[in-house]
């Protein structure tokens, strides 16, 4: 038991009340700097904590616009947007499992082994505020792995299954050049695109890692119209990420509404581009139809294509090089961006300059003996027999090469080129969606500075028939011989309208007249009569292929492309790359010109018998539409105006 | 023996005519805002710790209400063997006790899990109280250095064993709480300048064995923006929500920090930030006021003590609860590093609550029975 001290004699002495008073001194010292230090968190810098706290939860989510549409004139659908369901993976939310969640998600998803090393890449190298930033794992996934996903999902944290939209091509590889595709954006050009958008002035969100813009086509070219304005959702989450459902928002500010893009309604009529399509028997090359009385495009076959469904972001690299490493060359918009030996079709160039400048008259007449001579060279003609004496309309009409040497050889090759370029070649056509070449027209300058031993006065008697260095796109010749047809040099175009969703017009375009061709009376009826003959008239390389009802006024071609030797050899006979390609051109009816074909099959032979059956197609179908349209409208006319009657 | 120190004495209607009714109704009304607190922070919890709080806290008044009906005077017996006691369950964690997020603070003792760190602040106040009451007595000069030796002591092989576990915050409360009262003593000034420079030399030879993790948030304290995610974020969330509170608070239950889980411990360490978030300035100056006035009244009961003993009691429980809540109040809102304090009456947990009440029930004893011979 210890010894207990009896009791202090009184209350406190002195020593002890000092040491309280210092005690409570430094008590109320300790609740004035806490209260300073709340001041100074509470009131002094109050507002920018509470915008930190509101920065904690506020997430903003991009309620991504839907993109336009891209109808034909009749309103059919070209191209579309669809949901694609995308399974994410957020890493900061998984944290250290990511790996194994991954893992998972492979065997749940049936990953490829490209698909999981490319997951397994992102997930490495998402460093900091990136490990915020979902990545995709998998587009496009089906519907039972979407309810196995669900069943999993307690055990799956950071993963997600967003519905993005997705474009759609319903057409698959028609038309796939001139609709063009989609892919993801780049570092640099996202840069670039959102850079550049201030001084458009327009609303639109910035572009995102990760967002798909158009790459060809149409995609491309109006990428800004077709785009349209993303809007935002805010939500609140929890500190792991988590959506919160609550009163945390205001009604009000919760959502921003998107704005959808805008839709283009082309001048092509899908319906005669199927027929187009149908009757296209070539592998590669282009039929092109054109509105004769405003330049617009009608039709645009261009083979081969890839699949623009396939090129939006779902092909894989092996795929890729595999379209890349295709001797056909897919990737090509063979209308504008390759050029060509236009053969017989250019003879109308040379008819044209012949006439103008004085060498030939609308009456000359030309001896065929099957060959042309001029010093030492010998030039063959088409018939190895000869045509006999030809005027304009025979030399034309049965493609008479002998009649268009003996031109050549007088006109030489700056008085043809003069007369090529004002009838717009040479020169890009001013059509816009996708990047042109200009093809080549020779003068004596180009074959001095491009030809090894400079020109040569034998050279003018190759491009008098499209050959030697003459060289056109398809959209060239269909610009072309809408002039031989109406005078007009257009500029082919092929979107009409821009609509917003609503269907109001935002913008119209109007036929462009890049000129017009001015040239006698006569030369036009020469050229006229000798493209009439072609088609309709006994001796016609094209006579085949004359339509009952219209009369059309057309021209076949066959270019070489690889000079042949001393014997003819038949298409089957040749390698498919050395066989020749097959022309024809022509615009109906030849009286009120309305509609232009053009119609290029490589390395099919001879333009009457691969090309021109193809355009006869074309124009058949685009009267018949038209009368079928007609009675329609007569139709709706009538049924409409009854109910209004009454 | 003392013969006027008796357990029925206490039943005396007389003992509670000088009750300290104004430091019952400080705390009550602490631990009601406490409750109130916590409802908010548990809002929408599957299990609201508010209420097992209350239960905790109708504990706690009954310990405090026992231990007010005996004279004071008796647990002088008791101070050594309850001292050693938690001693023995100090050293006992270390083979029993259970682990929790990386430390050993727990031990099962029947069906109760206890904290004895929590134990050993009472146990650390009333061995010294005892010591000083004895002590003093016997000297005629103020003590120099031998004659701290063994306060030191007392306070030090607790406040270690405490800090092995780990348990940094309440080893510091300890050690705090001791120096307190060893000040209170009467000491040289030349012995308590020498033990300052001791002090603080420890503290800088210490600092390369900290914990990894106690250096982190060291180092963090001194620039918290540095990683935000890591271990900044603690300290920058609370920040956070201290200052978001603004003047009025975002009110009752509307916290967004709390609500979504930003804040981390928010029931016990840092609950002070849910009351700042949701309360604003304004409730903040009034629950600090509501402490202050506490650690002030128990001061005052300190000064008016009967005894040496008592004085130094009432020094120890004021010591405790004024190192506890400034250490935590300045921790939530970022003026001092991130180390684990309850802020007693406010954060959730049995052993603390209990503690805090014990703690009243000395102080009210020693109050009540300030004019009693």
């Amino acid at each position: 038991m210890p010894h207990l001290p009896p009791s202090a004699p009184g209350a406190s002495p002195r020593s002890v009340r000092s040491r309280l008073a210092w005690a409570g001194a430094g008590v109320l010292l300790a609740w004035l700097l806490l209260l300073a230090r709340l001041f100074q968190l509470q009131i002094v810098h109050g507002d920018e904590y509470k915008g930190r706290a509101d920065e904690n939860y506020v997430k903003e989510l991009r309620v991504p616009a839907d993109r336009g549409q891209i109808l034909d004139r009749g309103r059919t659908v070209l191209v579309d947007s669809r949901p694609s369901y995308d399974v994410t993976l957020t890493p900061f939310y998984c944290g250290k499992q990511c790996g194994d969640i991954l893992d998972r998600l492979a065997a749940v998803l049936a990953l490829s082994s490209d698909e999981l090393a490319r997951a397994q890449g992102l997930l490495a190298s998402a460093g900091a505020l990136e490990r915020f930033r979902p990545f995709t794992v998998k587009v496009d996934v089906k519907r039972e792995e979407l309810d196995a996903l669900e069943a999993n999902a307690l055990d799956l944290p950071g993963v997600d299954v967003q519905a993005t939209p997705h474009r759609f091509y319903p057409w698959g590889r028609q038309g796939g050049h001139l609709l063009g595709y989609m892919s993801e954006i780049g570092p640099d050009e996202l840069r670039r695109l959102d850079e550049a958008q201030p001084q458009e002035g327009s609303r639109q969100a910035p572009y995102l890692p990760g967002d798909f813009v158009g790459r060809r086509g149409l995609e491309r070219r109006y990428e800004r119209e077709l785009r349209g304005v993303d809007g935002k959702r805010r939500i609140a989450v929890d500190a792991r990420g988590r959506e919160k459902v609550g009163e945390l928002i205001a009604d009000g500010s919760r959502v921003v509404p998107s704005t959808p893009g805008h839709n283009l309604v082309l001048s092509i009529d899908w319906r005669l581009q199927q027929v187009a399509e149908k009757a296209f028997p070539a592998a590669a090359g282009v039929v092109l139809a054109m509105d004769a009385r405003t330049g617009f495009l009608l039709a645009v076959v261009d083979r081969p294509s890839p699949d623009p469904n396939q090129m939006t972001g779902r092909i894989t690299a092996q795929a890729l090089q595999q379209i890349r490493a295709d001797p056909l060359q897919p990737e090509l918009f063979r209308s504008v961006q390759q050029h060509y030996h236009p053969g017989s079709t250019f003879k109308p160039v040379t008819t044209i300059a012949a006439l103008e400048e004085g060498i030939f008259r609308p009456a000359t007449v030309v001896q065929c003996p099957g060959w042309f001579a001029m010093g030492r060279a010998r030039w063959r003609c088409d018939a190895e027999q000869g045509h006999g004496a030809v005027d304009f309309t025979h030399a034309l009409g049965a493609s008479c090469d002998v009649f268009f040497y003996t031109a050549g050889a007088q006109l030489g090759a700056d008085l043809i080129a003069r007369w090529a370029r004002r009838l717009g070649l040479g020169a890009p056509t001013g059509f816009d969606v996708a990047g042109e070449v200009p093809g080549v027209i020779p003068d004596v300058a180009w074959s001095d500075a491009h030809v090894a031993g400079g020109y040569q006065r034998g050279m003018a008697v190759n491009e008098a028939i499209g050959q030697g260095d003459v060289n056109v796109t398809p959209m060239q010749q269909v610009v072309l011989y809408g002039a031989l047809a109406t005078g007009i040099l257009w500029r082919p175009q092929v979107v009409l309208r821009v609509e917003d969703a609503d269907g109001r017009v935002l913008q119209s375009f109007a036929p462009e007249e890049r000129g017009r061709v001015a040239l006698a009376p006569s030369t036009r009826a020469t050229v006229l009569r000798g493209l009439l003959a072609a088609v309709n008239e006994p001796f016609g390389t094209a006579y085949a292929q004359r339509l009952a009802t219209v009369r059309v006024a057309g021209k076949t071609g066959t270019a070489q492309v690889v000079r042949m030797g001393a014997r003819r050899l038949r298409a089957e006979q040749v390698g498919y790359f050395e066989r020749d390609h097959a022309w024809f051109a022509a615009f109906a009816p030849a009286e009120d010109p309305q509609i232009v074909v053009v119609v290029l099959a490589e390395h099919s032979g001879f333009g009457a018998a691969a090309a021109a059956p193809t355009a006869h197609a074309v124009l058949e179908a685009y009267f018949t539409l038209q009368q079928e349209d007609r009675a329609a409208r007569a139709g709706a006319t009538r049924t409409g105006g009854g109910p209004g009657g009454t | 023996m003392a013969p006027e120190i008796s357990l029925a004495a206490s039943t005396d209607r007389r003992r509670y005519a000088h009750f300290p009714w104004h430091v019952a109704l400080l705390a009550l009304a602490i631990a009601g805002i406490g409750l109130w607190n916590l409802a908010a922070a548990s809002r929408g919890a599957r299990a609201p710790v508010w209420i097992a709080q209350s239960w905790w806290m109708g504990a706690g008044l009954l310990v405090a209400l026992a231990l007010t009906l005996f004279d004071y005077r008796a647990l002088q017996r008791l101070a050594w063997p309850f001292y050693g006691g938690v001693v023995a369950l100090l050293l006992l964690v270390f083979w029993k006790g259970r682990t929790v997020m990386g430390a050993r603070r727990w031990i099962g003792i029947g069906p109760v899990n206890v904290q004895p760190s929590e134990l050993a602040k009472l146990a650390v106040i009333l061995a010294l109280a005892l010591w000083f009451h004895v002590d003093d007595e016997r000297r005629k000069d103020a003590r120099g250095l031998l004659g701290l030796a063994p306060p030191l002591a007392v306070t030090l092989v607790p406040a270690l064993l405490v800090l092995k576990q780990p348990d940094l915050g309440t080893a510091l409360v300890v050690l705090a709480v001791g120096i307190t009262m060893l000040l209170f003593a009467r000491v040289r000034f030349l012995t308590l300048g020498l033990l300052a420079l001791a002090a603080s030399g420890a503290a800088l030879l210490a600092f390369p064995h900290l914990k990894p993790y106690q250096r982190k948030r060291l180092e963090t304290f001194l620039n918290p923006e540095g990683d935000a995610l890591g271990a900044g974020y603690h300290a920058l969330q609370s920040k956070i929500a201290v200052g978001s509170g603004q003047g009025l608070g975002k009110g009752w239950g509307q916290g967004t920090q709390t609500m979504l889980s930003f804040l981390p411990e928010q029931h016990t360490d840092f609950i002070f930030s849910v009351w700042a978030e949701e309360h604003g300035f304004v409730g903040c100056a009034l629950l600090l006021s509501l402490y202050f006035a506490l650690v002030g009244s128990a001061l005052e009961i300190a000064g008016n003590a009967r005894d040496r003993f008592g004085h130094f009691l009432a020094i120890g429980v004021t010591a405790m609860i004024f190192w506890q809540t400034t250490i935590n109040v300045g921790m939530v809102t970022g003026a001092l590093p991130v180390v684990g304090v309850t802020l007693p009456l406010m954060s959730y947990g049995g052993s603390s609550v209990l503690v805090v009440f014990a703690g009243l029930g000395l102080l009210a004893n020693v109050g009540m029975r300030r004019f009693v011979n």
